[in-house]
């Protein structure tokens, strides 16, 4: 599939800010079964903006920029074209048990290994606990192949939680997820990635974007689009797979990637400090727009 | 007294009762002097117990004056709290320090290379000699501070490390402080104290000098510099006043020579690091910093800090600037990484560790895990990452429904836990008041960069235990420091930091001085509330004296009453106050109010009551806290002056300031006045005429103009000729009782009083002199290079106000016929008084940072179904 997509983000500030700082990782990731032939992001107000590019530990582009000037609005507005193909994913039934990978993880001192052990632990905004672990190893069965029982969760997180936009914030943590049963993709993908690695399993958070189909007979509604979250988990020999608990689905060229890390902190696509604008309110536009 | 010194010595008779089984640094266990201790206590001796005693009274009351103090978070009496410092010090001879040097220079290169390793290729993970959860589940592992290229791959440029010695003389390493360690200021003033209090002592002991120590490490940080500048800016970045050791961050910005700035001082832009000073933005080349990895950058670090520098991380990966220590290295300050050590300087340095850390057990690893589950009682039970916020506990005293919660904690996270072994750790002498007595003892050293090594300081930093018995010791909790004297065989050359001969500076005599916007305006308030504070003690005493019936002249003759002639100027002048908090009895339909008490009790209460903001001693705090902000720029004479704001208007008994008897309240006045003309006469004989100067006497002459113009309004103004009382007091405030005299020898009169103190700008206490030295500063500021937004409009209206009011006949003023009010008079006084304000507020809108909180801007939350 080819894809155009459009990611347009706007503050807009009660007072106006005088100095402010920004991180954007809004520049997809070059994949196996993903390649972005052309990547921009434009950034208004158009003044004396400087920006940089690093890639940060997870790998992730990082647009770095400062706006030096007195300004009341801002707007980010990544536009990307790529290619995503279908990745077979691997056979879940094959993969190994989920207690060898737990057990095999901690000693693997390939890169690859190392890589994949740093999403064993907590970080900022998942944090693991017993009530977790004892929710997931109703999947988790004794020997069951890791994969499996993955999915198994997935399924199980879709079927026990139910997606509502107006029931979580942006900062609410996993427990209060766990207790309300509503919220939205972040919150999915955060309690997913917390019940695996309260297991002792690596489980990373990756974020990106969803083609959306629009009800039958109905018209593609441009911008209507969001950005999307899913989480992934590793199995030794096949690497990352994503899994998708707020669709129960195993993402597929439907599913484009931004960036991953620990949890949402470690991706989200814009972030700042201002000095000044006491309020702000926040518009963001997403339009994926099938290509081919 | 000569030869060697047993305890027999009259200063050591009171007993000297070793911590059992502990190593004393003095004596033997058998009780006889170590070698090295003879020739101290010989002098000591010599000096003897009363002189000893006597001379270090004087040296706490110098520690008390140079205003050298340690916070503490949540004591009410712990901002601000006096340094503690013991006579003492402890010895170490050369011999013996050369080995420890080796030693920790040895550590230096170790953490260093392990900081290199891990914030770069990581070939110590996949080598497995260091446990990748070590790395991985620490919050101290910044992955933004990852893949950096750091000047000279150095991390540590100031490295300090905790030591004790165990029973057996062995020393051992308790922990590493590797991204801002202090104390090396404290050790640095501890040395002066004790120099300078036992210069006999000092200088026949040998000591090695401590000043080389600190130039290499400036030196190491003017070579960090990026830019190729001549001179480049090193700043120091302080969390500010509220932080436990801000004492000695301003104390080393000034010995060191850098500028002290907070946060919000600095400035990114493009990639770079920027001063706001007032005259506009300047580069900034390297930063030493007085904040943990975490506080340093909202932007990419903790995103709740509002200390730190937003953009910072990206202008050190660009290479616009250098932090010291390097940003992410209080990932080694893990005792968890003590176990690995000799392994891993194998490893790296093919060497043995020299100076072992005291042993360790990190719970991630099984084997450990259950070595500390089953010896609990005998360890101490530390966070294996010390930001996570857990405080180390000893197992051995934990309640047992603790202990059973720690052991559930350890389980469930066991790579969270380390355990380590409790030391019996040695005991020196301290001096109490009936001789020496034994305290546990742990030495804080120092480690700086230079060139390819690492330097160590000749001394350091030692804490003592509160008691014998207590084994924990820790400044927050109440112990005291102790200098430390590496005590040399050769005689040592007296070594001060001086720059060297051959360095060339380049000469400048601009008005650029580096001034924050920041400090500036804590200047301009620092003058506005001396200036207030003294006229309040004025006027307060003025009243006061002719209450107690010690008026100076001899007009008065006996203790007014509520119904005596002078009684209504008393009140007249306490109304020119003009006070929102008076606690005066408006009412009193009855009479029954002893209207004399109340008056006395609202004067005391002027001077006395903390929580009325118009006190005097509010006031004077006001004053105490604009001066902490700005120590790094007030010579240590004026901070000497400074350091008794805060308790010069403090009643003995904060809550009963209504008992304090009138002539003690008086007593405080008369020493106010006199603190706060001594301030002023260092302030003219001291400061340099920058910016700093003009923002500092803006303050004072916008005050003192606008409490000159509110008491001629409330007194000259409606004044009838037969109030001749409230001309005379209006004289006493502003000091010109004996111009006048000398000048009229006739009694009190409006005009002639008003020309004195109003017009005549030869008098330093006129309102013209206030006016035309405002005037002269504000012209000063104008020329400074960023003076394009100098508020020009505001000074002219001030300007015309003035000549308006300067220019016209005062005797025209003031003759209006008996019991009118002089409404000329009052009308031109208004438009000053409208003018000054408004110059002031102009002032602070030109130039100063206003206290705009930074903010993190909220996230987009991730919301497709």
């Amino acid at each position: 599939m080819m894809y155009r997509v459009r990611h347009e983000t706007v503050y807009t500030y009660e007072d106006a800010v005088s100095v402010s700082h920004h991180l954007l990782r809004l520049t997809p990731r070059e994949l196996k079964g993903q390649h972005c032939r052309e990547s921009r992001i434009l950034i208004q107000p158009v003044i004396a903006v400087t920006t940089t590019t690093h890639k940060d530990y997870f790998g992730n582009t990082v647009t770095s920029f400062t706006l030096p000037e007195s300004h009341s609005r801002l707007s980010v507005d990544a536009i990307s074209v790529l290619e995503v193909k279908t990745v077979e994913p691997p056979d879940f039934a094959a993969s190994p048990a989920w207690e060898e990978v737990r057990d095999s993880v901690q000693s693997d001192h390939s890169l690859e290994g190392l890589d994949a052990y740093q999403f064993v632990f907590d970080s900022s905004r998942i944090v693991g606990s017993a009530a977790l672990g004892e929710y997931a190893l109703e999947s988790f069965t004794r020997t069951r192949p890791l994969l499996d029982a993955v999915f198994d969760l997935t399924r199980r997180i879709h079927r026990d939680f139910r997606f509502d936009a107006k029931a979580t914030e942006v900062t609410t943590p996993v427990e209060t997820f766990f207790e309300k049963r509503r919220g939205v993709c972040q919150d999915f993908s955060h309690l997913q990635i917390a019940c695996m690695r309260s297991l002792g399993l690596p489980a990373r958070y990756v974020s990106g974007y969803l083609r959306t189909l629009p009800p039958p007979g109905r018209p593609r509604l441009v911008g209507a689009d969001a950005s999307h979250a899913w989480c992934a988990a590793w199995c030794p020999g096949s690497g990352w797979v994503d899994f998708d608990p707020t669709n129960n689905c195993i993402p597929s060229d439907g599913h484009i990637t931004l960036a991953w890390g620990r949890d949402y902190s470690d991706v989200s696509p814009i972030q700042g400090v201002l000095l000044g604008g006491a309020k702000h309110t926040l518009e963001v536009r997403v339009d994926v727009l099938p290509l081919s | 007294m000569s030869g060697p010194e047993t305890l027999d010595s009259p200063l050591l008779t009171a007993e000297y009762r070793q911590a059992p089984g502990a190593y004393d640094e003095m004596c033997s266990p058998a009780g006889v002097l170590r070698p090295h201790w003879e020739r101290y206590i010989a002098s000591l001796s010599n000096l003897g117990g009363e002189e000893l005693a006597h001379r270090w009274e004087t040296a706490r009351q110098r520690i008390r004056e140079n205003g050298v103090s340690y916070n503490v978070y949540g004591d009410p009496l712990g901002m601000d709290r006096p340094w503690s410092l013991d006579a003492i010090p402890l010895l170490i001879p050369a011999e013996e320090w050369r080995r420890i040097e080796g030693g920790l220079i040895q550590r230096a290169r170790l953490l260093n290379l392990i900081l290199a390793d891990l914030y770069g290729p990581q070939k110590l993970l996949r080598d497995g000699h260091i446990p990748p959860a070590l790395v991985f589940a620490n919050p101290a592992f910044w992955r933004a501070c990852h893949g950096i290229k750091v000047p000279r791959d150095t991390y540590l440029h100031l490295l300090a490390v905790d030591l004790a010695r165990s029973t057996d003389g062995q020393w051992w390493v308790l922990s590493d402080r590797t991204q801002a360690p202090s104390g090396a200021g404290y050790a640095l003033e501890n040395r002066i104290v004790l120099a300078e209090t036992f210069p006999d002592l000092f200088r026949e002991s040998q000591v090695l000098r401590l000043a080389s120590f600190f130039r290499a490490f400036r030196e190491t940080l003017l070579h960090l510099s990026p830019s190729r500048r001549e001179n480049p800016r090193v700043v120091l970045l302080t969390p500010g006043p509220l932080n436990e050791t801000y004492f000695e961050h301003s104390y080393l910005s000034r010995y060191l020579g850098f500028t002290l700035v907070q946060g919000s001082d600095l400035t990114v832009r493009d990639s770079r690091v920027f001063l706001k000073s007032l005259e506009g933005l300047k580069p900034v080349d390297v930063i030493l910093r007085r904040m943990d990895d975490s506080y340093c950058d909202p932007l990419e670090l903790r995103s709740d800090s509002y200390l730190g520098v937003a953009g910072l991380v990206e202008a050190v990966r660009a290479g616009n600037v250098a932090v010291a220590n390097a940003l992410g290295s209080g990932l080694s300050e893990t005792s968890a990484f003590m176990p690995f050590l000799p392994g891993l300087s194998r490893r790296l340095l093919g060497e043995e560790l020299a100076l072992r850390s005291v042993a360790t057990w990190w719970c991630g690893q099984p084997k450990a895990l259950t070595y500390v589950r089953d010896n609990l009682n005998f360890l101490v039970i530390k966070p294996a990452f010390p930001s996570k916020g857990m405080e180390p506990v000893f197992g051995g005293q934990l309640p047992a429904d603790q202990r059973d919660r720690l052991l559930a904690k350890m389980s469930a996270h066991p790579e969270d836990f380390a355990g380590q072994e409790l030391l019996n750790i040695s005991t020196a002498p301290v001096w109490a008041e009936d001789g020496l007595t034994p305290r546990h003892v742990v030495l804080r050293v120092y480690l700086a960069a230079a060139g390819d090594s690492w330097m160590v300081m000749p001394g350091g930093l030692a804490r003592v235990s509160p008691t014998r018995d207590t084994p924990v010791v820790s400044m927050q909790r109440g112990g005291g420091s102790k200098d430390t004297w590496v005590l040399s065989s050769d005689p040592v050359d007296n070594f001060t930091l001086r720059p060297p001969t051959d360095h060339r500076v380049e000469l400048n005599r601009g008005l650029t001085s580096d001034l924050p916007s920041r400090a500036a305006e804590h200047l301009f308030w620092l003058g506005r509330y001396v200036e207030r504070s003294e006229h309040l003690s004025r006027v307060l005493r003025c009243i006061l004296m002719r209450m107690t019936g010690e008026a100076p002249s001899p007009s008065q003759t006996s203790i007014p009453t509520a119904t005596s002639p002078g009684w209504d100027s008393l009140m007249k002048l306490h109304e020119a106050l003009d006070s929102p908090h008076s606690r005066m009895e408006k009412d009193d339909p009855q009479g029954h109010l002893d209207e004399v008490r109340d008056l006395e009790e609202e004067i005391l209460s002027l001077i006395f009551e903390e929580g009325r903001g118009d006190s005097l001693n509010a006031n004077l705090n006001r004053a105490a806290r604009a001066t902490a902000q700005v120590r790094d720029r007030l010579s240590s004479d004026l901070l000497r002056v400074a350091s008794q704001f805060g308790s010069a208007a403090r009643a003995q008994d904060s809550l009963a300031w209504g008992y304090v008897a009138p002539g003690d309240a008086l007593a405080v006045l008369n020493r106010c006045i006199l603190m706060l003309a001594s301030l002023r006469g260092i302030e003219i004989g001291n400061i340099t005429r920058g910016p700093g100067w003009h923002f500092l006497s803006i303050g004072r002459r916008i005050e003192r103009s606008m409490r000159l113009v509110e008491l001629f309004r409330a007194i000259i103004v409606p004044l009838n000729p037969d109030h001749w009382q409230e001309l005379e007091m209006l004289l006493e405030v502003a000091d010109s009782s004996i111009t006048y005299r000398s000048r009229y020898f006739t009694a009190l009169q409006a005009a002639p009083v008003l020309d004195l103190i109003m017009n005549d700008d030869s008098n330093p206490r006129s309102l013209a002199f206030q006016v035309n030295s405002l005037i002269g500063h504000c012209a000063g500021l104008s020329k400074m290079p960023s003076g394009t937004g100098w508020p020009a409009a505001q000074q002219r209206q001030l300007e015309g106000a003035a000549a308006r009011l300067f220019g016209a006949d005062v005797q025209a003023l003031c003759d209006v016929g008996p019991g009118a009010p002089r409404l000329e008079l009052d009308r031109l006084l208004a438009d000053l008084e409208t003018a000054l304000p408004a110059l002031s507020e102009a002032i602070s809108n030109t130039y100063f940072s206003h206290a705009v909180m930074e903010r993190v801007m909220e996230r987009p939350m991730e919301g497709a179904p």
